[in-house]
């Protein structure tokens, strides 16, 4: 799973959001690492979508135009939550072998 | 009002460069959601948003990437893009593939100059020389990279190869040493830069090439057109030996040829490999007319030239009508259907 598309479901797991709620959601979840553009985001949606990960949930009038809605599906959920278990576990190993994890770790930086 | 055209508007003209298929599902809401990031909800302000500006640069380069990666398509686009992305991609490594040739030629021509057998020296002699050395070995990285799915690597070292290209005509230029800058710079858009810019082609939903043909490929070309080509002008017959363009013409109007009985004995599957050859003989053809002032001296040569071209349009002929169909005909990959 890209970065881009893990960012977009973890947008879309606290609930339904429309394109541009994604967008802003991307750029606070990655502290501003993140700024998609309109051209990869939906590069993303179209690939989630076709994957079965995200469906469309509802449409909304908005100054005239109308916008449209996102909801993870039963296995997008399931793909976010392995996807980060998958990348807690390979944070792990990089902070042991960086001797930053456990009591001394902790001491030291505090 | 600008070019008399709204915010909304210039940004629906960019979304042009996407297939339909893709427009007709997302192009209303792809709007949608680019106005939500300009507009303010205030009136006036939005007014004059709408009125003067323009979508960003990477707005645009971002709807540039998705059209290339749509309309070049991987497994699971519509069957048309498949076979296009396909028939590019092989384009693409059949180019890469004779530089890596010509590569190899300037390996064997270096190691040979040397007295080396194994392990090459930098190359010496200049900068120049050294500078075209250089880019005959990184041609062979970018043909491997490329099979090795680095496309990271292919595409920034093509690049700077192209650079390098570039300024070697330029410098040869300058020197007065080029009899026709035109061709040469030819063959720097032509087959230097135009290649690169395709591997575009190469993004993350294509399939992998096929390692062991393109492998052996290059060996084999080397040895069946390489060698024979350098051992006829070794020994007092390069009048023989046609030009690179001509060269190109032969083997292109060749391997049609070859593709051509596939067809005719039946063979199932053959129309990307049509829809790359034609494009191959397109790039070449235009090269070859390009470069046909070389001879401007030697009217025999332009003939000769000419015979190459006429050569090639007949040969790419016979495999047009069975390129036709690949758009139609190359499987669509399952479960398409059912998520458009």
């Amino acid at each position: 799973m890209t970065g881009q598309a893990f960012f977009v479901l973890t947008a879309l797991a606290d609930g339904p959001r429309h394109g541009y709620g994604i967008v802003r959601e991307v750029v606070e979840l990655s502290q501003g690492r993140v700024k998609l553009k309109i051209g990869s985001l939906y590069g993303v949606l179209d690939r989630l979508s076709a994957d079965g990960l995200i469906e469309p949930d509802r449409e909304e009038a908005h100054d005239g135009r109308l916008r449209r809605y996102y909801r993870l599906t039963a296995g997008g959920r399931r793909a976010l939550a392995e996807e980060a278990d998958l990348r807690a576990a390979s944070a792990h190993v990089v902070r042991t072998r960086l001797g930053l994890t456990g009591p001394e770790a902790a001491g030291a930086a505090g | 009002m600008s070019g008399d055209l709204d915010l909304e508007q210039r940004y629906r003209r960019a979304l042009r460069l996407l297939p339909r298929y893709y427009r007709d599902r997302w192009e209303e809401d792809m709007v949608a959601t680019f106005l939500d990031g300009w507009l303010t909800g205030d009136p006036d302000e939005d007014s004059v948003t709408m009125e003067y500006d323009r979508p960003t640069r990477e707005e645009i380069i971002s709807v540039i990437g998705l059209a290339a990666r749509l309309r070049l398509g991987g497994p699971g686009a519509p069957r048309r893009y498949f076979a296009w992305g396909q028939a590019v991609r092989n384009a693409v490594l059949g180019v890469m593939l004779a530089h890596a040739v010509w590569g190899l030629g300037q390996v064997a021509l270096f190691a040979r100059s040397r007295h080396l057998i194994g392990w090459l020296p930098p190359p010496s002699g200049g900068f120049w020389p050294g500078l075209s050395y250089a880019t005959g070995y990184a041609w062979i990285v970018v043909f491997a990279a490329l099979l090795l799915v680095d496309y990271r690597t292919a595409r920034v070292l093509a690049l700077l190869v192209v650079g390098a290209d570039a300024a070697t005509v330029l410098h040869e230029q300058l020197a007065g040493m080029l009899v026709s800058p035109f061709a040469n710079w030819a063959y720097v858009a032509l087959i230097d830069l135009a290649p690169v810019l395709a591997m575009a082609a190469f993004h993350r939903d294509a399939p992998p090439p096929h390692r062991r043909p393109w492998l052996l490929a290059l060996p084999a070309w080397y040895l069946l057109v390489s060698v024979p080509v350098l051992w006829a002008e070794l020994s007092g017959h390069a009048a023989w030996v046609p030009d690179v363009a001509g060269q190109l013409c032969l083997l292109v109007s060749l391997v049609c040829l070859f593709q051509a009985a596939r067809i005719w004995s039946g063979r199932p599957g053959t129309g990307v490999w049509s829809l790359t050859l034609l494009l191959l003989a397109g790039v070449t053809a235009l090269y070859r007319i390009i470069s046909l002032p070389i001879f401007a001296q030697d009217p025999h040569l332009i003939m000769v030239g000419l015979v190459e071209l006429l050569i090639l349009a007949a040969t790419a002929a016979l495999v047009a009508p069975d390129a036709v169909r690949s758009q139609a005909a190359t499987p669509a990959p399952l479960g398409y259907q059912e998520l458009r």
